[in-house]
């Protein structure tokens, strides 16, 4: 059948919670809850005709104490349903965590930002979602709660394939609790996309720990290249207590490329993503180490 | 000259810019009525196939459905596609047009029944309950395998059902076998572009119903408000009971040009006698309305060792898709203008368009010519790398002058200003500092691209427009033109003139357009021709009132009329501005003499016969508008990415009229086709693949490089105040210029679009292999 986004072909009980609590107890009460948080994926999905079940659409970006972004003993605290475009703009945000704040600029457009949420681009779990690179390398912790109670697991943890999380039916993401990066850290972001307000045909976050001339620790993340956002552990594991030069930079990069095993899709070819992965990651290093104070890095 | 000029050549806010900004305008889908039901195509699964049987039975019995229609119940499924042209030009030039499949389906998406039900979502419920029985056909993709004898046929209808081919076009001038054998250098090169969608802002759409009159009426935006005689033809109706009051549009670009919802709401309406409103969905839009048609141009050219060209040959392949509608047209564009702007003694130039399986080309702004121009701007670059000549150095050696012949003989009437523009836009550029190799690691290069395009319709169609005026007895006026308006001021336009006659404020003059039976016809706001003829007839139709007036008012100063003139809302002596007597009051004096206040005037462009297509001679349009686009581009050596820093464009204008429609058509143009260079519809075997503009990604905001607009104004156009069209021309240099920056940049020029950043690396890495 010919997809036709001007309808939605599914019918649903629309819910609107005030409060947390009461958000919980909906999604512990009704079976087939989809939460909505800005619904710039899930309205998207639901025209065109995914096979999502939904008795009831439960919105939770009215819920005021969800919204918001706070320094709290060292740990950047983001609410679920805050906005993207508050995070775009937000000081804390630009003071300790600044690639998260310039993958989000670099995503679709102003009006797609202000209605998107952190948590929706989180548990919509796409490997091309921008802000899991960043919160990957910056570690981030993800508060699920439900009505037993909540836990705490990490960007890796919490999504296990496209589309796919381990929140269970009663639960939701709450909160993002980063750890502000130690001194001399420093991190970059890079996409690619085919115009600017784009899906990334490929994407990379890259955080730098620096002593001296050394990178004590790397964390590496690659969007687009797998069923989720990965991790390269052979090439944070290469950089680990190394001396950073070119040399090192590119030898990193070159164990990524070899290492991901993309597709090819409508966006790009895997050979060109394998390709450009090499680019994008020696390229990211580079401004990673400059901003952890590391001595600038020529070709 | 332009010192005497109160309101033209100035920046006018239009007359809608208001209710636009603010959000009060209504478009085709802001508008419902009472009782009025939503209708809904089913569309073919398949690219071709033979549709064995149609079972509406089911759908036909859903509660709420109130109409269900196949191609039997059409009282005439099977028209000729005219638009609005005086002439019946034949030649195989009108192509068939079909309202409702039957017989084999031709492309994916072709609309086989019709719907009307309570909501949108009982149609659809409905289409899915029809039962087609199809036989899949293998179909037939590429215009050169349809053109092979043994290939798939495309239709069973007859005249088409021998061939896929659907025309040939030939050019002849002078001897270039000849030229070829006495050439310093021949180069050769085969250029391949893709389709290209619109994407304006909103789709196709409108509502319909019948009036207390048995008038069949409709509120569809369409850039030819004259189909309104082609739907009466469908629907068996007298053209006097067959009315559009069309609507403003957020685009048209050539896709509003053939018929889209007009008869199939009409049907429904007259089925159901109750209002019916469709609006197609931006997928069912992107899928089946007609593109820019696909091309193959194969060029060989010959030169002389100081780069003077002496011969061009031409073989163009244009796919068709699925209908032919108007590929005979755009073929005349592509034909023509295959060799480019240029003076080439010896040309030959063969072109055939072939029917396919796949979505239907037609009208897409540039209509062929930016096809040709492409290519063969791409081709003047090649030929200037092997002669070791500067891009702008080998078109000036070879671009058209004044009093050049252009390849079909004919000698443009209008100002040339190839030379000029060429240099200013290069000059421009280069004025912006010397080229850096590289910034931000990324390799620096420029490129050039000159062009010509006509404004005004092909010469054999005989085209003509119409305004009328009547002026209010409080001074006031008001014009009438159905005038299609597709946001670019076209009716606007005609308000400046109208007050820079009269001498009062163009808010004084209110504009009632795009009445099909109210307002007088000013033909289709297509090939660029709206200012031209539109603009024309507004002129002559004010001239004939400002003569009345004038001799009114001389009779009241006691003065010649050839003494007065109006201004600021009076008339008084030239020679003597403080005599006057107010506007107003000369109106009104009119008016008690009995004298008419109300005019309506035609504007008829010159008229020639259809050329033979085997030897194309003469003139085949009006004239010609001039381009230029000098471009700055980064090009990522390690990705292939590559990003347009700048552009500088310079154009002759003729005569800007509304200064900022004029600019605005410019940069919108350059940025509409900045996309065609990366732009992907994606077709594989009749299926589009880019279903949405998340996968049909078009330039936006973010992307539009700094635009620096040089217009020069020569007052030779043939348009009101020597204005010349710029809508079409607007689009046409960019995107080979772009691809030859990117030569520039990094040695290599992509013969095929779209490019993108893997073809492009690609291409790189085999060069520096």
């Amino acid at each position: 059948m010919h997809v036709n986004t001007r309808i939605m072909p599914v019918e649903f009980e629309y819910l609107e919670p005030k409060t947390k609590a009461e958000a919980l107890e909906m999604l512990a009460k009704y079976d087939n809850v989809k939460v909505l948080a800005g619904g710039t994926d899930l309205i998207v999905k639901l025209k065109t005709g995914a096979d999502i079940k939904v008795d009831y659409m439960m919105n939770v970006k009215e819920i005021e104490e969800l919204n918001y972004i706070k320094l709290e003993d060292n740990l950047v605290k983001i609410g679920a349903v805050t906005p993207l475009s508050t995070i775009e703009n937000n000081e804390i945000i630009n003071k300790y965590l600044p690639i998260l704040s310039e993958a989000i600029k670099a995503m679709a457009a102003i009006a797609v930002r202000n209605m998107g949420t952190i948590g929706g681009n989180l548990c919509n779990s796409s490997p091309a979602g921008d802000t899991i690179p960043p919160l990957t390398v910056y570690d981030a912790k993800l508060i699920l709660a439900g009505k037993q109670g909540t836990k705490e697991v990490s960007v890796e943890e919490f999504i296990t394939g496209p589309g796919k999380n381990i929140l269970a039916q009663d639960e939701m993401l709450v909160e993002v609790v980063v750890p502000a990066p130690k001194e001399n850290t420093g991190a970059a972001f890079i996409k690619k996309t085919r115009v600017k307000a784009d899906i990334s045909k490929i994407n990379t976050a890259v955080l730098m720990e620096r002593v001296e001339d050394k990178c004590v620790n790397c964390r590496i993340a690659m969007g687009s290249v797998a069923a989720k956002v990965v991790r390269i552990l052979p090439a944070e594991e290469a950089v680990r207590g190394q001396k950073v030069d070119l040399n090192l930079c590119q030898k990193a990069a070159q164990i990524v490329s070899d290492e991901i095993k993309p597709i090819d899709d409508n966006r790009s070819t895997a050979e060109y993503r394998k390709e450009i992965a090499r680019v994008i990651v020696e390229d990211a290093m580079k401004i990673a180490w400059q901003r952890s104070g590391g001595e600038k890095i020529n070709d | 000259m332009s010192a005497m000029f109160k309101l033209v050549g100035k920046p006018a806010p239009r007359h809608d810019a208001w209710a636009k900004a603010k959000g009060d305008q209504l478009y085709s889908d802001d508008f419902t009525m009472p009782g009025m039901l939503y209708g809904k195509a089913l569309r073919s699964k398949y690219p071709a196939a033979i549709i064995k049987s149609i079972d509406t039975s089911k759908a036909k019995a859903l509660p709420g459905v109130h109409a269900v229609l196949t191609a039997k119940d059409v009282p005439m499924n099977v028209e000729i596609s005219k638009f609005g042209q005086m002439k019946d030009v034949g030649g195989g030039f009108e192509g068939l047009y079909k309202v409702l499949a039957d017989g084999k389906v031709r492309f994916k998406g072709e609309a086989i029944a019709l719907v009307a039900a309570e909501t949108e979502e009982l149609a659809e419920e409905a289409c899915r309950l029809i039962e087609v029985d199809y036989e899949v056909q293998p179909g037939v993709f590429d215009p050169e395998e349809a053109l092979k004898p043994g290939a798939y046929i495309v239709s069973s209808d007859e005249g088409e059902n021998e061939s896929n081919l659907i025309m040939e076009s030939h050019i002849n001038k002078g001897d270039v076998e000849k030229a070829f054998a006495e050439a310093d250098v021949i180069v050769e090169n085969e250029y391949r572009v893709p389709p290209v969608d619109h994407a304006y802002l909103e789709t196709e759409g409108g509502v319909a119903w019948v009036d207390d009159n048995g008038v069949i009426t409709m509120r569809v935006g369409t850039q030819v408000l004259e189909h309104y005689r082609t739907i009466a033809k469908v629907m068996g109706l007298p053209q006097n009971k067959v009315r559009n009051m069309s609507v403003p549009m957020g685009g048209g670009f050539g896709g509003k040009e053939d018929i889209t919802v007009e008869t199939f709401l009409c049907l429904l309406a007259n089925a159901t006698k109750r209002p019916v409103k469709m609006v197609w969905s931006r997928e069912e839009s992107l899928e089946v309305h007609s593109k820019r048609h696909p091309e193959i141009l194969r060029y060989k050219t010959a030169a002389t060792k100081d780069g003077k060209i002496t011969a061009q040959k031409v073989e163009i392949i244009m796919d068709g898709g699925g209908y032919k509608l108007l590929t005979g047209w755009v073929q005349m564009y592509s034909t023509v203008n295959a060799p480019g702007c240029y003076n080439i003694p010896n040309v030959k130039v063969d072109s055939y368009s072939a029917l396919t399986n796949n979505t239907p080309s037609s009208a897409n702004r540039g209509f062929g010519c930016c096809q040709a121009n492409f290519a063969s701007e791409l081709q003047m670059d090649e030929l200037a790398a092997k002669l070791g000549m500067s891009p702008l150095e080998i078109r000036l050696k070879n671009c058209l002058r004044n009093g050049d012949e252009i390849c079909t003989g004919f000698i443009p009437q209008g100002h040339i200003a190839l030379e000029e523009i060429a240099k200013k836009a290069w000059e421009g550029l280069e004025a912006t500092g010397p080229k850096p190799d590289y910034v931000d690691g990324k390799k620096i290069g420029r490129g050039l691209a000159i062009g010509m395009m006509s404004y005004g319709r092909l010469t054999f169609m005989h085209d003509s427009s119409r305004v009328g005026l009547r002026i209010e007895l409080d001074g006031s006026v008001t014009l009438r033109a159905g005038v299609p308006d597709l946001g670019g001021g076209q009716a606007s336009v005609l308000c400046q003139i109208v007050a820079e006659e009269l001498g009062i404020p163009m808010e004084k003059v209110h504009p009632y357009i795009m009445d099909t039976h109210l307002t007088p016809l000013c033909g289709t706001t297509t090939a660029t021709r709206q200012l031209y003829m539109s603009g024309n007839a507004a002129l002559v139709t004010v001239k004939v009132l400002k003569e009345r007036i004038i001799k009114k008012a001389a009779e009241m100063l006691d003065a010649k009329p050839e003494e007065v003139q109006l201004i600021n809302e009076k008339a008084c002596l030239i020679n003597n501005p403080l005599k006057s007597v107010p506007f107003v009051q000369v109106v009104g004096a009119l008016s008690n003499d009995g004298v008419e206040l109300f005019h309506e005037g035609q504007f008829n462009a010159p008229f020639t016969d259809v050329p033979n297509l085997h030897d194309m001679k003469g003139r085949i349009w009006p004239d010609f508008t001039y381009s230029a686009h000098a471009v700055e581009v980064a090009v990522d050596e390690e990705t292939g990415k590559f990003e347009v820093r700048k552009v500088v464009l310079c154009y002759d204008v003729g005569k800007a009229i509304n200064k900022n429609s004029c600019e605005g058509q410019l940069e919108g143009g350059c940025v509409y086709n900045q996309g065609y260079v990366t732009e992907n519809m994606g077709w594989e075997n009749g299926i589009t693949k880019a279903r949405s503009f998340a996968e049909y990604l078009i330039p936006t905001a973010v992307d539009a490089p700094e635009i620096e607009t040089i217009m020069v104004e020569s007052g030779g156009g043939l348009g009101p105040y020597g204005a010349k069209g710029v809508g079409e021309p607007a689009d046409n240099s960019i995107a080979p210029a772009i691809v030859n920056a990117i030569y520039d940049a990094v040695g290599v020029r992509l013969k095929e679009m779209p490019v993108t950043p893997e073809k492009l690396l690609k291409a790189i890495q085999e060069k520096n292999k």
